[in-house]
């Protein structure tokens, strides 16, 4: 190849992967929000711990679903389940829009939700949750921790 | 350094020779705009986001103002009818209000406070309101409290006020609160709109404990086991009973993961590995510190081919229920899904279903294993009633209910109310338009107390 063609070459493939760069996010974006229906309670309790406790253990999956419902029946937050999940800065995974990553068949997040839907609730009573490794809210650590699963800490 | 110069001019000569310019020079345009695109559509978003914010704090400053306006008019109302009327109003702006408080972008301490107080007004004036349509005044100290709560109210638009003003002097941004960096956190109390939302919160404080009977009421946040019998345990005995609960011969391990510290129901938790099963497939449970009560038990496990139908499946958790202590339950409702049927049993006494003391069973529907247990309702409401006989006659219950519905079977039952208390009722199972329905007409006031709808799906009995 003679040198003015290998320059044009470099050029041309540097413009196309910028080109690259700035399109896929952009096509990716879209296609998440073409893959979230509207959902009903347990449907959006089924994404919310699916955003939130994906990798936790089963009892930390329906804890989490338990802590929504909980705060559903506290004066202390909004009265519907779509209030409480998408209350601005309540859960991270709603902020940073994990909660419409699609539901992988296998997973046991929907089953989560119903039993918790159905009362189970293995936190006793629980509002608040938080993995200590990555909390960062004084706050929270101010809380009286009632049960650790897996990454979570629960408090009232 | 005399070889970079050279190689530079090099590049120099071979960019203007091959028209290279024009290449970069439109590159770096075209990077440019889409910059600029970028950075106006991120404006543009937070421009709505803020609209939103600001649209939510506008309403519901509206909605506490109507709040107060209604709380004064319930004071000063003469009749139990305007009172009424008023009242519910109230009860729905104070509502309206919370959920718009619901969409602000406040952490949830600074505002706990004030959406407390916005349930409890909504919830106490919904309860007055009950009383007042039966004809029933206010007594001296509802009146009282009524006052009280609408002195916070007063202050609580105040607080309201200058915030609204300062937000439309612009000294205050949504962006500010908004913003999740951690830094604002710390923060803070430092930012304007933080202090003031935290001042109004403050001043909550002092705000009495509302004693009546709704379901945000404070006694109903400190309830107490009523049969949790038994004495204390130690992880040793906890240990046995878990085996025990799943049958000795079926258990490979107990492992005590940790402890659940709650005042109501301390419990150890467990979990268990099976023989024959593998380490993957475990189950977890709440067993409590007094008594060694399973709460709760989840066993999350692959279903296969189903072999056993529902009603197979009501009996197998009878008969599960029997063994292990709970003696006279009925199964009242179920759903099934994923080849697993959730029963709930009630449990009976002397012909009288009483619903508040609930167990949850679930039955795998392939080999008839319980993989799910719930029993708080039984541990926090069972106890032996007291049942006098019902004042009404259930020829006269049945005459209560409403005359196009055709009434199918009647029977005796004690439900919850949502205010923690129950109500010994007559039940009366009836259809109308091809619904069923279920109404419950009070044995000794004849007033009908609750209607369900009875929805039956594939999936189970639903009611509504």
């Amino acid at each position: 190849m003679t040198e003015t063609k290998k320059y044009k070459l470099t050029i041309w493939i540097s413009v196309c992967s910028l080109v690259l760069c700035v399109v896929t996010p952009i096509i990716f974006e879209t296609l998440a929000l073409a893959q979230n229906p509207t959902a009903s309670d347990e449907q959006l309790i089924a994404r919310a711990i699916n955003g939130e406790a994906r990798g936790e253990p089963y009892e930390g999956q329906v804890a989490v679903g338990a802590v929504i419902l909980n705060r559903v029946a506290s004066p202390d937050f909004p009265n519907t389940v779509a209030g409480v999940i998408y209350q601005p800065g309540a859960f991270t995974a709603v902020s940073d829009g994990q909660i419409n990553v699609p539901i992988d068949p296998n997973s046991t997040v929907l089953k989560a939700a119903r039993d918790a839907l159905n009362g189970w609730d293995p936190t006793g009573g629980c509002l608040y949750y938080w993995n200590p490794a990555t909390a960062t809210s004084k706050w929270i650590w101010s809380k009286k921790i009632v049960k650790t699963i897996g990454k979570h800490h629960f408090a009232k | 350094m005399g070889k970079l110069r050279d190689k530079l001019i090099d590049w120099k000569k071979r960019l203007s020779d091959r028209h290279m310019y024009s290449v970069i020079v439109v590159l770096i345009a075209v990077v440019a705009i889409w910059g600029i695109y970028q950075y106006k559509r991120a404006a543009d978003l937070r421009q709505e986001l803020d609209n939103q914010y600001n649209r939510a704090f506008y309403e519901m400053v509206g909605y506490v103002r109507n709040v107060e306006l209604l709380l004064m008019k319930s004071l000063i109302s003469s009749t139990p009818e305007m009172a009424a009327e008023t009242l519910q109003e109230a009860w729905h702006q104070a509502n309206l209000a919370q959920t718009n408080l619901g969409q602000l972008p406040i952490t949830q301490e600074v505002l706990a406070n004030t959406s407390k107080f916005l349930s409890q007004v909504g919830d106490f004036s919904l309860s007055l309101d009950k009383q007042n349509i039966n004809g029933r005044q206010m007594n001296e100290e509802q009146y009282k409290t009524l006052e009280k709560l609408h002195g916070y109210s007063v202050s609580l638009l105040d607080g309201l006020n200058n915030l609204q003003g300062a937000i439309s002097e612009g000294r205050i941004k949504w962006n500010e609160l908004a913003n999740k960096g951690t830094e604002f956190f710390e923060k803070k109390n430092q930012s304007l709109a933080g202090q003031m939302l935290s001042d109004i919160d403050n001043s909550f404080q002092e705000f009495p404990t509302l004693i009546y009977d709704g379901p945000f009421s404070d006694h109903m946040t400190s309830l107490k086991p009523k049969n949790l019998t038994g004495n204390e345990i130690d992880v040793e005995q906890a240990k046995q009973k878990i085996k025990e609960f799943f049958g000795n011969d079926k258990v490979a391990s107990v492992e005590h993961v940790g402890d659940i510290t709650t005042d109501t129901l301390p419990a150890y938790n467990m979990k268990v590995t099976f023989k024959d099963r593998p380490e993957e497939e475990f189950a977890t449970a709440d067993i409590s510190k007094k008594g060694g009560h399973v709460i709760w038990m989840l066993y999350n496990r692959e279903t296969g081919q189903e072999t056993i139908d529902v009603n197979k499946a009501k009996q197998i958790g009878l008969q599960f229920l029997k063994e292990h202590g709970y003696s006279s339950m009925k199964d009242t409702y179920y759903m099934k899904e994923d080849s697993v049927a959730t029963i709930n049993y009630a449990y009976q006494q002397d012909g009288v279903i009483i619903y508040p003391d609930l167990v949850k069973v679930k039955i795998a529907l392939d080999t008839g294993e319980i993989v799910g247990f719930e029993s708080k309702g039984y541990i926090m409401n069972h106890t032996e009633r007291q049942l006098v006989p019902p004042t009404l006659t259930e020829e006269q219950a049945r005459a209560r209910v409403n005359g196009n519905v055709d009434v199918k079977s009647v029977g005796l039952a004690v439900i919850p109310t949502k205010f923690g208390t129950e109500l010994f009722c007559y039940e009366i199972k009836g259809k109308l338009n091809d619904k069923d329905f279920l109404v419950y007409i009070n044995a000794a006031t004849g007033k009908e107390e609750q209607v369900l709808i009875i929805i039956d799906t594939e999936n189970g009995i639903l009611t509504m």
